[in-house]
């Protein structure tokens, strides 16, 4: 029956691709208020996995285990901001890339040192015993990520649209020296930034250690194919990357089931190699409305 | 309730301002006018935190506040609608409004029915702005979006307003508009500092008024003084 091999094939990649989604919109939501990202997130993913982990190895429970981790990703976030970004866009100058990378190395290096180099598993309460829902075997641990990503990009959406805070965040992005003159402090805006899209990143990682284990480059890959979908969705839309990353997830798997498992990667950096060439704003970015 | 005295500020290596003094005085508007590039904006700027002013003292309401955030400045008290009103044009008319208001308001919840009588008072102000509440502000025309601008500085309930080149690129019409607001808000005791195009327009509406030249105070005198000014007639008013 190919039919629902190819089905199983796309939905197992469409989850694992809303992964990608989840880092992706992380980097939305600190390049929209500051116009740098965290080159060293996928480093920030594998951290606070690890730290995850070792919560759970201590015996704290799952459920206070995922918003532990959750803070810790925002504090490397704002520590990322504090340390990598502030400096250099006070100046007005790149070298946020740079440093960005080196704090990731240095995260790297870190957590060789204090876990080892090995891949753990990454015990978790929720069972991978598939079920059955449409002609498609579906674990519990897959459904999590739906329920993780959806939860957050949505929590984070009502936030921005919501809240005067969330507004002011919006403003920030829309024009930095207006919202100044509105008593919004860019500075602090941007720490929030960063603290979300750490925390969002965390969240990725948890979600994604149960599948993939526990390990120094863990994130290398992924981060990679989040990026892809970051530039292919364009830099703005949250909406965009939820699509793209199903897709990408979807096309992978299927690539690697009928190409060889060598071809998982190709369709990320196609896909990256493309949008770049063809729409550098991205298939969902909003042209700049503004009218004189 | 605004004093400046001896401002000097610029863009990198040049300076534009080379000691700029001048004085608001509480409940009276000021114009502030010269020729295209003679610094008015970057006086503006230098006021409101957007530039660090190199030297120089920018005082608000007895409280030296030159060298602090925008953001600071603007928490004290000082609302600038800049030049090209700069609205946020992703987000709706309401709340770019309510944004205006931010230092008075809570972040999270229930700011909406706290700033409800401000909102009012925006909307009786320019009804425009009422029908086109929940429009993209980037969608608004541009006089629209000037009353938005004036709006916006408004919520915030400020000790001293800055309002740079109102009517520019506006339709007669509605420069009239405009400059019939500002009148409404002087009467109703707005402390505002004016930088404008239309010169006439502005000493018309001013208490006091200062003529700027290449980066300082070149002239300055009540509206009726400086009608008599045979260089301000010539330059500025023929
Ligand atoms: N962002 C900027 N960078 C460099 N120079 C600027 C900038 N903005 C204004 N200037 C220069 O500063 C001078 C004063 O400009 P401005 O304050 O805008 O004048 P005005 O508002 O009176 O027309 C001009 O010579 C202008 O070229
Ligand atoms: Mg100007």
């Amino acid at each position: 029956m190919p039919e629902s091999i190819i089905a199983q094939m796309a939905v197992s990649g469409a989850l694992m691709g809303l992964v990608y989604a989840l880092i992706a919109y992380g980097f939305q939501l600190t390049f929209a208020t500051s116009k740098s990202l965290n080159f060293g997130q996928g480093e920030l993913v594998m951290v606070s996995a690890f730290f995850s982990l070792t919560l759970l190895t201590l015996g704290l429970p799952y459920l206070l285990v995922v918003p532990a981790g959750l803070l810790f990703g925002a504090a490397v976030g704002m520590a990322v901001e504090r340390t990598g970004v502030r400096l250099a866009l006070e100046q007005r100058s790149e070298g946020w890339i740079l440093l960005t990378i080196i704090i990731g190395l240095f995260l790297f290096s870190f957590a060789e040192n204090i876990w080892g180099r090995d891949d753990r598993p990454f015990p978790t309460p929720i069972p991978s015993t598939p079920f059955h829902v449409f002609g498609v075997d579906v674990t519990p641990l897959e459904i999590s990520v739906l329920v993780g990503v959806l939860a957050v990009m949505g929590m984070i959406e009502l936030f921005k649209r919501q809240t005067l805070l969330g507004k002011a965040v919006e403003a920030v992005a829309a024009d930095r020296d207006a919202a100044e003159l509105m008593g919004i402090s860019a500075t602090r805006t941007v720490v929030l930034s960063y603290a979300l899209s750490g925390g969002v990143a965390a969240l990725a990682g948890i979600l994604v250690s149960p599948i993939t284990t526990v390990g120094p480059t863990m994130a290398s890959a992924l981060v990679l194919k989040a990026f892809s979908v970051a530039v292919v969705a364009g830099l703005e839309s949250g909406f965009g990357v939820v699509v793209i990353g199903l897709f990408l997830g979807a096309l992978e798997s299927l690539a690697s089931f009928y190409l060889g498992s060598g071809w998982r990667e190709a369709p990320g950096l196609i896909l990256l190699i493309l949008a770049l060439a063809v729409r550098p704003t991205g298939v969902f970015g909003k042209a700049v409305i503004r009218k004189v | 309730m605004l004093v400046v005295k001896s401002l000097h500020a610029g863009y990198g290596l040049s300076e534009v301002l080379v000691g700029t003094s001048l004085e608001v005085k509480a409940g009276t508007v000021v114009a502030l006018i010269g020729a295209n590039g003679a610094g008015k904006t970057t006086t503006m700027r230098a006021i409101s935190g957007l530039l660090r002013p190199s030297k120089g003292e920018v005082i608000l309401d007895g409280t030296p506040v030159q060298g602090l955030e925008a953001s600071r400045i603007a928490q004290m008290g000082l609302a600038h609608s800049p030049e090209g009103r700069k609205v946020f044009g992703p987000l709706s008319t309401e709340d770019n409004l309510l944004l205006g208001a931010y230092r008075r308001l809570p972040h999270l919840v229930g700011f909406h029915a706290k700033a409800a009588p401000d909102l009012e008072r925006v909307y009786d102000l320019f009804p425009r702005l009422k029908e086109r509440r929940s429009q993209q502000a980037g969608t608004l025309s541009g006089g629209e979006q000037q009353m938005l601008a004036i709006g916006r500085a408004l919520m915030a309930q400020p000790k001293v307003m800055l309002l740079d080149e109102p009517s520019m690129g506006l339709a007669p019409v509605i420069v009239q508009e405009v400059f019939r607001t500002i009148a409404r808000l002087k009467a109703e005791g707005m402390t505002m500092l004016l930088v404008e195009q239309f010169a006439r327009a502005a000493l018309d509406v001013a208490d006091y008024a200062y003529v700027m030249e290449r980066g300082r105070i070149a002239i300055e005198g009540t509206p009726a003084e400086l009608r008599r000014d045979e260089r301000v007639v010539t330059a500025y008013l023929g």
